[in-house]
């Protein structure tokens, strides 16, 4: 197998890391999920080490509240030690898993202060089992993931490991940089590895495959698929963005810059050999060879290192060189203590009639399995209590309401459905945020296109926004605006220029610094005076013909032509001589007038002014808009897909949401999931246009969807850190309908109040309404709102089901009408592959952000840097941080978050859930329990829940 | 010439390094103690003997010092950095004359609080070694506060005691090229050490293995009383301070 097949065999191990501008929720063990849920986990700690589960001691407290039923966690024990052929001690166990386990770790702190007779079978069991006396497994144990720089660190108290860490993470992030800095890497177009070999003056002929190969032969590695393992985990942050640039072909900086991970091992690689290249141990035969002189000292040193060397064995290294018989006691005083914890577990149990060796045992596979029973325990309770409380009765609801809102299906709705239920003679429905119908967006102004739509999926159809009345205005104000900004920003990050600019301007920030903080309202409606103000815009969601692509591709580059021969030429060139150079260019025709041809090459290759980029523009253009067949079929879908075929409201609101906060770099982890980590607006305006043009409407009916003429979409904005919620296009209204849609938006803004004060219970240091909407433009606030935390379920079914209950925003609500659903199951299907893949992200990566932030979280945002313009790390220099950070899903140092699998309940049949999982990319996550699925299959009268690879019935239904 | 001899015997850590070091009868409790008490003794001498700097001994002192220096960079025990801050201050204590005495009359009492500490550690981790113990901020504030205050003080931080005799005794000083290398070596000897401990010691994860305990009443009393020394010496400082300065 080559570097590279190895590489590849690994590289899954780390997850994709998404550019902070456009927050991906991820699962940081997606490349575990061909494996069981419970195995993946038990193989992630192996590898990642920290936690994956909570401790005892948090399920305990749940239990004890009552949040975790008895009969439940009855049950899922005696399940587990089926499995494990320890059924007999059911009694045993569950007394170790409520009394002794959460008071585990206490018990060894309290055995190095008491004494107490020890078994002296016990005592040999532990030995045997732990391998204390077995140096080579200890060893193997000690130096797993450790890289020969590390090691040799520890052996001889050097600090390679910090040059060498932070030497890697000053050239990646300065070749990644998007845009950060002022003064860019040059000769980035070469590659990764490439640029490196200039930066460091290394005189390399070959590629960085070459050189991996050569790095380990050099290092004698023994196992390279697991050495490159190790250099992948050492951060593997920065690893997890090489993978997600290196493995997605539409993104920019990789077009313009190409990395890949076998560069990034290169350049690791390099410092490595660099780093050993003078020091006594560089390569794993020589380790080995002192390792064999000096196992002793290696096995203590190791374990000093690790801080699980207590005190005195560390004076007794400091005092003298008998390693070995430091190391006999020291195995001693562990093995005591071991044994002892055995033992007061043992006391704590009193009177019970068990052998310590077996008690040992049990307690062993206890602790290994403590943390899944507990957590499918408080699963289960959760699941029986939403079961018990649905209500499938059938419901006539002939009635017209006033009003309907779609929102997304983001658990942040659903306090804010509640209230507008609350409000009026109003329906919500609840549907992915990008509605079904993924765009590329490119906003009035900006340059670059959005995907709005899951990362899963990439969308075929490209719209533009552009004015429609005049924007001079917005012009000059944006253009004073970015002048002012680029200034600044370019004094700022200017090497030479800051220490000037702080004598010189320095006291214009104290207005912001002052005024953020002592009084955030005004300063805020202060600096809003001075944005630019978006002008009435529209979408582009017709197809341009063919003659009109031609002309505008036509036009871009005899515009690009013109610029650059106005800025290299003194000659003036006429319209038909420019029109003559593209076509030579383009088209290849013969060109009459003189012009340089270095001029010409110029044009071709940096201006890219060639008949590639010609077919290219083609292809882009011809993606812009819909034909009406795509529109009529993306509203058909939607509107099939939440249920609403019939009995329209007069106004149809089509809410997309996105959040608004100050000082964030998290903020677009709080926009919408579904649309990509940004605001779901522009395709709720988009559809909305599509649904209020009179062609579609005459189609849709055709299709058996009649929405009467009477009836109005309007799209609308739901923020969700201060629960406003601001109506666009209203102009479409007239006169009489819009006396009504006021009425629609007092009762609306009623309902926006009363979201706030509920949330308010649930946010720190949040007394009022006022607090919410300062929190949202407070520059020290880490944590605006609390986003996606808390989030526990998904329910896809008839809102009726589950109207009459209150979730305080922790349950994804897909409206899902099974009746319109065809015998393929096709809605359900869509629903799995693009919100509920939306949702397992965003719920295991708030999971375990939860369990271990160290490991698979963010830390806490108050160290945090902004790094490259790619993502944050803390301090000067550190892995790039994944996952969320501890303001995100910890209050106080304590969970807010409670971390379970995503419960996903289906009203729907047996038969149709089955058929939508097997034709779901969501498929293998589904069946390996990554989430768990509940199905109230009316039909059938029954509840099942999918466990084990079988579904369970849980409940009859009457 | 005699002074100059016992007060480098009391104070620098050649004895040690020659005898007690090999020594098995002597453990680093008993040398902190010894050492300590041979500093306190002359401390006392200096108010009856003239304690005139004879720049061989300063070398020699500073010699032994700046071995202590690398040793303390080794060791993560409170008592052994106890004896070696004695000995790295050892050439302050003759370079800086009558001065000297009150600088070490400071000196000894952070060592008391360090001493107080590393006791403390002893009777509840089995030893008085730090770096096992670790994260004590989180998990024992008290005690995270004490060793703050101690290592602070012995790294020169204004406006405790330490520093603020040091800074009398730099405004009074007649300099040569010695008095340079001694000064500059030792100052930042003294701060590099107490904030390389503070790091190792009050910051970091807690160890889950560990049962931490916090200072109860007595240690408390202990340490308070500690710390109403260094607040009466810093007043004693600043009064020397101001008296130059007037």
């Amino acid at each position: 197998m080559g570097i590279i097949e190895k590489l590849d065999a690994i590289k899954n191990t780390v997850p994709h890391y998404w550019p902070i501008g456009s927050f991906i929720h991820h699962n940081p063990l997606k490349g575990f999920e061909d494996m069981k849920f419970k195995d993946a986990l038990a193989k992630a700690k192996k590898i990642y080490g920290g936690r994956v589960y909570m401790e005892p001691s948090y399920y305990l407290k749940f239990y004890k509240e009552g949040k975790i039923s008895h009969s439940i966690l009855e049950e899922n024990l005696k399940e587990i030690l089926e499995v494990d052929g320890l059924a007999e001690y059911y009694d045993l166990a569950m007394r170790c898993l409520l009394e002794v386990n959460p008071e585990w770790n206490r018990y060894r702190s309290a055995a190095s202060s008491q004494e107490h007779p020890i078994d002296e079978e016990l005592l040999s069991y532990l030995d045997d089992e732990f391998s204390y006396h077995n140096k080579k497994k200890w060893l193997t144990k000690l130096t797993k993931h450790m890289t020969l720089y590390e090691i040799n660190d520890i052996l001889f108290n050097r600090d390679d490991k910090e040059v060498i860490e932070k030497s890697i993470i000053e050239y990646i992030s300065r070749f990644l940089d998007e845009e950060q800095t002022t003064v860019s890497m040059e000769n980035r177009e070469l590659g990764m590895f490439e640029t490196f070999k200039l930066y460091e003056d290394f005189d390399y002929p070959y590629d960085a495959e070459a050189f991996v190969e050569e790095a380990l032969e050099k290092l004698q590695v023994k196992n390279k698929e697991r050495y490159l393992l190790t250099h992948v985990l050492k951060l593997h942050g920065w690893a997890g963005f090489i993978k997600y640039r290196s493995e997605d072909p539409d993104y920019y900086s990789q077009q313009q810059y190409p990395s890949s991970l076998i560069d990034y091992i290169a350049i690791r690689l390099y410092y490595e050999v660099a780093y050993l290249k003078h020091r006594k141990i560089n390569n794993f035969k020589l380790l080995d060879e002192y390792i064999e002189n000096n196992g002793a000292y290696t096995i203590l040193k190791l374990v000093k290192s690790k801080n699980n060397l207590p005190g005195k064995f560390i004076d007794a290294m400091e005092e003298s060189n008998d390693y070995d018989s430091i190391l006999e006691s020291y195995t001693q005083y562990e093995l005591q203590l071991d044994a002892k914890q055995v033992h007061l577990s043992k006391d704590q149990l009193n009177n019970i009639n068990i052998p310590l060796v077996e008690l040992a045992k049990i307690m062993e596979v206890l602790r290994e399995e403590e943390g899944y029973i507990w957590m499918k325990s408080l699963e289960d309770t959760y699941i029986h209590q939403f079961v018990d409380e649905i209500d499938i009765s059938q419901k006539n609801n002939t009635q017209r309401p006033v009003a309907s809102a779609a929102f997304c299906l983001d658990v942040r709705s659903e306090v804010m459905r509640r209230s507008v239920e609350r409000s009026g003679p109003y329906q919500t429905f609840g549907i992915g945020g990008f509605l079904g119908f993924p765009i590329a967006f490119v906003e009035f102004d900006k340059a670059h296109e959005l995907f709005l739509c899951p990362a899963v999926v990439k969308p075929g159809n490209i719209v533009f926004e552009l004015p429609i009345e005049s924007d001079k205005q917005y012009n000059a104000k944006k253009g004073m605006t970015k002048t002012t900004q680029k200034v600044l920003k370019d004094l700022k990050n200017n090497p030479y220029t800051p220490y000037i600019m702080v004598e010189a301007i320095g006291w214009i920030f104290g207005i912001n610094l002052f005024g953020k903080t002592f009084a955030p309202e005004k300063t805020n409606k202060l600096f809003k005076s001075f944005k630019a103000e978006k002008p009435k815009t529209a979408y582009t969601l017709d197809k341009l013909s063919d003659e009109e692509i031609e002309l505008y591709v036509n036009k871009l580059h005899i515009h690009i032509i013109s610029v650059i021969l106005i800025n290299n030429t003194s000659r003036k060139y006429s319209a038909q001589e420019i029109q003559a150079i593209r076509d030579h260019l383009v088209l290849g025709n013969e060109l009459a007038l003189k012009i340089e041809s270095k001029l010409l090459q110029k044009l071709k290759n940096e201006y890219k002014v060639s008949f590639e980029d010609y077919e290219y523009q083609k292809k882009k253009l011809a993606q812009v808009g819909f034909t009406l067949e795509e529109k009529v079929t993306y509203l058909h879908n939607l509107l099939t897909m939440i249920g609403q075929v019939d009995n329209f409201a007069e106004f149809v609101i089509m809410s997309g949401h996105a959040s608004v906060s100050d000082n964030n770099p998290f903020e677009s982890a709080l926009d919408c999931g579904a649309c990509g980590g940004s605001s779901s607006l522009p395709n709720n305006r988009a559809i909305c246009m599509i649904a209020n043009s009179k062609d579609v409407r005459e189609a849709i009916a055709k299709k058996g969807i009649v929405i009467p003429d009477d009836v109005k979409f309007i799209p609308a904005l739901h923020i969700t850190s201060t629960d406003e919620m601001k109506f666009y296009d209203t102009d479409i209204l007239n006169e009489e309908e819009m006396k009504r849609f006021f009425k629609v938006m007092i009762d609306f803004n009623q309902a926006s109040r009363m979201s706030r004060r509920e949330r308010a219970d649930a946010l720190p240091y949040t007394n009022s309404s006022k607090d919410i909407f300062v929190k949202s433009m407070d520059w020290s606030e880490p944590r605006p709102e609390w986003g996606l935390a808390g989030n526990m379920g998904v329910f896809a079914g008839p809102r009726d089901s589950i109207k009459h209950m209150k979730f305080n925003n922790r349950l994804f609500m897909h409206s899902y009408d099974a009746s319109l659903d065809n015998g393929e199951a096709d809605i359900l299907t869509r629903i799995f592959d693009g919100p509920l893949v939306v949702g397992e992200w965003i719920n295991l990566e708030h999971y375990f952000s939860t369990v271990d932030n160290a490991i698979y979280g963010a830390g806490s945002k108050v160290y945090h840097n902004i790094v490259s313009k790619i993502g944050v790390f803390n301090g000067n220099y550190s892995d790039l941080k994944i996952g969320l950070p501890t303001q995100s899903v910890l209050s106080e140092g304590k969970a807010y978050h409670e971390p379970v699998r995503l419960l996903t309940y289906m009203e729907a049949s047996l038969e149709k859930v089955g058929k939508a999982v097997e034709r779901s990319v969501a498929k293998e996550f589904i069946l390996n329990e990554w989430i768990r699925p509940i199905i109230i299959d009316k039909e059938a009268k029954k509840v099942y829940s999918y466990e084990s690879g079988d579904f369970k019935v849980i409940k009859e239904l009457e | 010439m005699i002074a100059n001899i016992l007060f480098l015997l009391l104070v620098s850590g050649v004895p040690y390094f020659i005898f007690l070091e090999k020594s098995k009868i002597f453990n680093s409790k008993a040398i902190f103690l010894l050492s300590a008490f041979m500093l306190l003794g002359a401390i006392g001498l200096s108010f009856f003997m003239k304690n005139d700097h004879s720049e061989p001994f300063v070398i020699i002192s500073f010699l032994s010092a700046v071995y202590s220096i690398y040793r303390a960079t080794k060791t993560t025990n409170f008592y052994k950095l106890g004896y070696y801050f004695i000995f790295i201050n050892a050439p302050f204590f003759l370079l800086f004359e009558e001065q000297g005495a009150f600088y070490s009359l400071s000196l000894l009492v952070s060592l008391l609080g360090i001493y107080a500490i590393a006791s403390f550690y002893e009777k509840h981790y089995g030893s008085a070694n730090y770096l096992y113990v670790r994260g004590i901020t989180l998990a024992t504030p008290l005690v995270g506060i004490s060793i703050t205050v101690y290592l602070i003080t012995l790294g020169l931080y204004p406006p405790l005691p330490n520093s603020l005799f040091f800074l009398t005794y730099i405004f009074n000083a007649e300099t040569n090229a010695l008095w340079y290398l001694v000064v500059i070596t030792l100052y930042f000897g003294n701060f590099l050490i107490s904030m390389k401990v503070l790091e190792k010691s009050i910051f970091g994860k807690t160890n889950p293995d560990i049962h931490y305990v916090d200072l109860d009443y007595k240690d408390k009393v202990t340490h308070v009383t500690i710390m109403a020394m260094l607040v009466i010496l810093s007043f004693f400082g600043i009064e020397e301070i101001l008296l130059w300065v007037l």
